[in-house]
């Protein structure tokens, strides 16, 4: 094919190098796809791509550079959090003079005054605060989240969103994430692809160590951090709320937790492993963000585009030992809450359990993973955990058994503060 | 709350590299802070591999590069601004990379590598050199790469549109913290006399009811499943010859005959550390036996005869392998490794069994480090070099290090490539699955390459000649192909694809993808610095087209 006649986009030899790749035809455009058509794709990228990233941190800070640098103008950002000093090792858009305000802010203004031409529009808030309305303004949204229930309350909104006889309110969502040497990147849209609840199994649940292993036969470190935080810190300030981002806060727990290590002669507590267990800290280094918001970005490049195939739908890279990735269709779950034809999953239970130990039991199930359950059957309340008065009228069914309350092959309703959705789980008596 | 001490309180460096030292450790982090790393080639993939060591605090870093910044640098390099056009690219980008982080020193020189070579030799000899790591951001020609010191480690990165490279070579790496799942090893089918005592004091009357003077159900449902393992194992042993379950058919009997020990007339039905010891049987009830890795150390000549160079790594190797096969010291197993997992116990008797297996592992390191300074003695080296410390972290991997064995860039880029070399690639391209395989992304690109060599610059720069230089890279891989002894065409074929992507890209970076090898070359950079984890060997492609990456030992 020869090169098309170099068009001036506004801002001539900047983009020299991209230009490039959108002007001449690549290897693999295949035969039958649309004719390559460089001119409407660049225009596009500049003039109707509205992209908003969520979260502005290690991951955040990366795709906005990489997006501003992909020739996207319109950009918006929002995210909840305000700059830390342990955020410095990898969120290059921030300096130690910038620690206490808006990650959001400070990053968009970041951007904007190294890279002219683009807008960034930052929001200091949390997602939750915006309504479908506000979300159905972007032709893409990019997460960079460290939160898996942020991630499931936007995806959510996301599919209930869509409408399926009006293409517009597709709104695909491109979703990253690392840990240490890991990370993974994939495409979800809605209607095509599996969506992230479908995968909420691939998550390993965290269990909780039983109350009277803290409370009575610690063995870990951990153990006496937990005891410190969940058992003695209520007790020693019955009204004053633990905020695990108080070096205060945390001290008290580190000193409560070595006392107690101390008589039971185990080591290992300090001060870092308390701030961990604490506030469950995920390892974090720059080269991982790096290599993943750039997956992310490319991928939206290539979305936005027709330069290059984007993936269907998932890569997972793995760094521990050599380089590692897979890149593969991950699918959609037929019982999916969120986008399943059939929203229901099934769980077998001892008749004998009481309610608490089946909620219990739930908060667990991979698939599930809910903090705070409501349950209800056939629109009846079982329990509440809030308002006060629903809880104070429920909370005597928790220490019923679980055939008193419902039959094997009933469904009950599963809902959490957190998620707009609820989930359908069928109860099997074993 | 005033009143606690802010004791154990992290400095502000701690709390700063915070998320990085839960990985590597203040020892990675020293590695990391010693480093000295030269860039050749501040492209945008050159940056952004620095980005991701100068946020870390690599100590310190000099960028090499003679070009002058131009306004088509700024849409992909994000380390220049407006203020640096006409400017020396070295020192802008070494600006704007060092103010990342004040404890991170910057340097900058204004010239290219061939110069460099030329007029400067000291820059790069590994006698003269203040560098301890390079990275080279091509466009190269071969000939000057092939001049840069094998004895310093070398990342040579190639980023040319959608498609990237990089190559490892470096003299051999050896890991000791290669960071495993678990360092967990029990001994239970070779337990040390004490371990035994404990066992059979703490299993005491496990077996009948309280009745008749056995343990109350709270003692039962709290015996370690360590004790319970070794206790059984004794009397499996009974009834079987004295032999220990070694197939999968007879731990799975062991599980039965373990779980029908279990009390079920408890609450629950069941007891938890019954339960841990049945899920413990074919994990942990195996015979001591030596990794395959470790097992390459302890034959490779350096371990039996360690350099007289001192390098601690051979030297506690040898140590370990004397520990290993003396028999009034390991008898054939390795040191132990001291790591205990948690299990269901009474705090007490917990802590007595952890400090049970940390005692061994203690008494083991010290023989292991008695040897080591044996060996130093010998070989008149000092005997304070390596530490107890060291000695004890050394034998807690034991069984889990790792060495790796570089080829040089020379075997796979000289004029007459190695024989390993174009064995190597004959094997990928003849691999059953090879069909769609980044072994032809790395022929193309190797074509890209010979064009660069013949012409200084690379294919696809002017509009005009995109298909002849497009034909002239084609006719370049076929010639490479048939000097690695591969007669097959490339016509139709994956390669000839990708050298249109090739030529598609000028020479250009696509920002993105320059971002994601920057991250990739910099993970595999701060293995080899921090000498944790284990960096790849030796050369990684990354399509970002089909985002797949394949390794190739070439």
């Amino acid at each position: 094919m020869a090169a098309v006649e170099a068009p001036d986009y506004a801002s001539g030899p900047r983009w020299r190098d991209l230009n490039r790749i959108f002007q001449r035809e690549g290897g693999f455009h295949k035969d039958d796809d649309e004719p390559y058509n460089p001119e409407a794709q660049r225009e596009f990228i500049k003039n109707k791509g509205k992209i908003l990233v969520i979260g502005a941190g290690g991951l955040g800070c990366e795709i906005l550079k990489n997006l501003a640098l992909s020739g996207f103008t319109d950009i918006h950002v929002i995210d909840m959090d305000t700059i830390d000093i342990s955020n410095l090792n990898r969120q290059f858009l921030f300096r130690a003079s910038d620690v206490g305000k808006p990650k959001a802010s400070v990053a968009a203004s970041f951007i904007m005054s190294r890279v002219p031409g683009v807008t960034i529009t930052p929001h200091y808030g949390a997602i939750q605060d915006k309504d479908t309305s506000y979300y159905s303004q972007f032709t893409l949204i990019i997460c960079g989240l460290d939160s898996v229930e942020a991630r499931r309350w936007i995806n959510a909104t996301l599919f209930s969103m869509s409408d399926p006889n009006e293409p517009d309110t597709f709104v695909p969502l491109i979703d990253g994430g690392t840990e240490g040497f890991k990370g993974q990147s994939r495409i979800i849209i809605p209607g095509l692809s599996s969506c992230y609840e479908c995968s909420l199994d691939m998550l390993t649940p965290q269990t909780a160590v039983p109350i009277c292993t803290l409370a009575s036969i610690p063995r870990q470190p951990a153990h006496c951090i937990e005891w410190a935080s969940l058992l003695e810190w209520p007790r020693v300030f019955e009204d004053k709320k633990l905020d695990t981002d108080d070096p205060e806060h945390i001290s008290w727990l580190y000193e409560t937790a070595l006392q107690r290590a101390r008589e039971f002669n185990i080591t290992g507590v300090t001060y870092q492993l308390t701030q961990g267990v604490v506030k469950n800290i995920i390892p974090a280094i720059a080269s991982t963000n790096a290599i993943i918001a750039a997956s992310c970005c490319n991928e939206a490049l290539k979305l936005m585009t027709n330069m290059h195939n984007y993936i269907d739908n998932y890569m997972m890279y793995t760094g521990d030992e050599g380089v590692y990735t897979h890149t593969f269709q991950h699918e959609k779950k037929e019982g999916c809450p969120v986008c399943g034809e059939k929203k229901t999953t099934m769980m077998e239970v001892e008749a004998e359990w009481t309610l608490q130990e089946l909620i219990d039991k739930l908060k667990e199930k991979p698939d599930v993973q809910l903090k705070r359950p409501t349950i209800t059957k056939n629109g009846k309340g079982l329990f509440y955990q809030a308002p006060v008065q629903l809880f104070e009228s429920t909370k005597a069914n928790l220490e019923k058994k679980v055939n008193e309350l419902m039959q094997s092959g009933d469904v009950i309703d599963v809902t959490d503060p957190g998620l707009p959705f609820s989930v359908s789980v069928e109860i099997i008596f074993k | 709350m005033a009143s606690i001490p802010p004791s154990g309180v992290p400095s502000s460096k701690e709390k700063k590299y915070d998320r990085q030292l839960r990985l590597w450790g203040a020892n990675g982090q020293n590695r990391l802070e010693a480093a000295h790393i030269a860039l050749v080639g501040a492209t945008s993939t050159g940056c952004e591999i620095l980005k991701n060591l100068v946020l870390p605090c690599v100590g310190e870093f000099t960028i090499i590069d003679d070009k002058t910044v131009e306004e088509s640098d700024l849409g992909t390099n994000f380390f220049l601004d407006e203020a640096s056009i006409g400017k020396s690219r070295a020192e802008r980008t070494m600006a704007l990379l060092a103010e990342l982080n004040p404890d991170v020193k910057g340097n900058f020189i204004n010239n290219n590598l061939h110069e460099l070579l030329e007029t400067q030799p000291e820059l790069f000899d590994p006698s003269t050199t203040k560098f301890t790591h390079i990275v080279v951001v091509s466009p190269f020609l071969t000939s000057d790469l092939l001049r840069l010191p094998q004895s310093i480690p070398l990342c040579l990165v190639y980023s040319v549109g959608f498609v990237t490279s990089f190559r490892l070579a470096l003299p051999t790496h050896c890991i000791v913290e290669t960071h495993p799942d678990s360092l967990v090893d029990l001994r239970l089918l070779s337990p040390w006399p004490e371990l035994l005592e404990y066992a059979t004091k703490q299993s005491a009357g496990l077996d009948a009811p309280e009745s008749e003077g056995g343990m109350s159900d709270h003692q039962h449902g709290h015996v370690p499943y360590v004790v319970l393992l070794l206790k059984y194992l004794e009397d499996w042993k009974q009834t079987h010859n004295g032999s220990h379950p070694i197939s999968y058919k007879e731990k799975n009997e062991f599980k039965a005959f373990i779980q029908s020990h279990m009390r079920t007339n408890v609450p629950g039905g069941s007891e938890e550390n019954y339960e841990e010891a049945v899920a413990a049987v074919l994990k942990h009830i195996r015979e001591p036996e030596l990794s395959s890795a470790t097992k390459a150390i302890f034959a490779d000549a350096r371990c039996a005869e360690p350099p007289a160079n001192g390098d601690s790594f051979w030297i506690t190797a040898n140590a370990v392998s004397q520990f290993y096969s003396s028999p009034s010291q390991g008898a054939g197993v390795l040191p132990l490794s001291g790591s205990f997992p948690d299990m269901k116990a009474e705090s007490s008797v917990y802590v007595e069994l952890q400090n049970l297996y940390r005692a061994r592992a203690q008494r083991d390191a010290s023989l292991v480090f008695a040897n080591v300074q044996a060996t130093l003695d010998r070989l008149s080296l000092p005997t304070d070099s390596i530490t107890l410390d060291d000695v004890t972290n050394f034998c807690k991997h034991a069984n889990f290090l790792k060495h790796i064995d570089y080829c040089p860039l020379s075997d796979a880029f000289s004029e007459k490539p190695a024989e390993g070399f174009k064995d190597a690639v004959k094997a990928a391209w003849e691999n059953w699955d090879a069909e769609d395989g980044l072994v032809y992304d790395y022929v193309a690109l190797r074509g890209w390459q010979m064009f660069l060599d013949t012409h200084g610059k690379p294919p696809g720069v002017e509009d005009d000649s995109v298909e002849n230089d497009r034909d002239e890279v084609s006719s370049n891989a076929q010639a490479f192909l048939k000097s690695v002894g591969i007669e097959d065409t490339i016509s139709g074929t994956r390669t000839e694809k990708v050298v249109k992507e090739l030529v598609r890209a000028g020479g250009g970076e696509l920002h993105v993808i320059a971002a994601l090898v920057g991250g990739i070359a910099a993970q595999e950079l701060v293995k080899i610095i921090t000498k944790q984890y284990i960096p790849v060997n030796n050369t990684v492609m990354f399509d970002g087209g089909s985002s797949r990456s394949a390794v190739f030992q070439f």
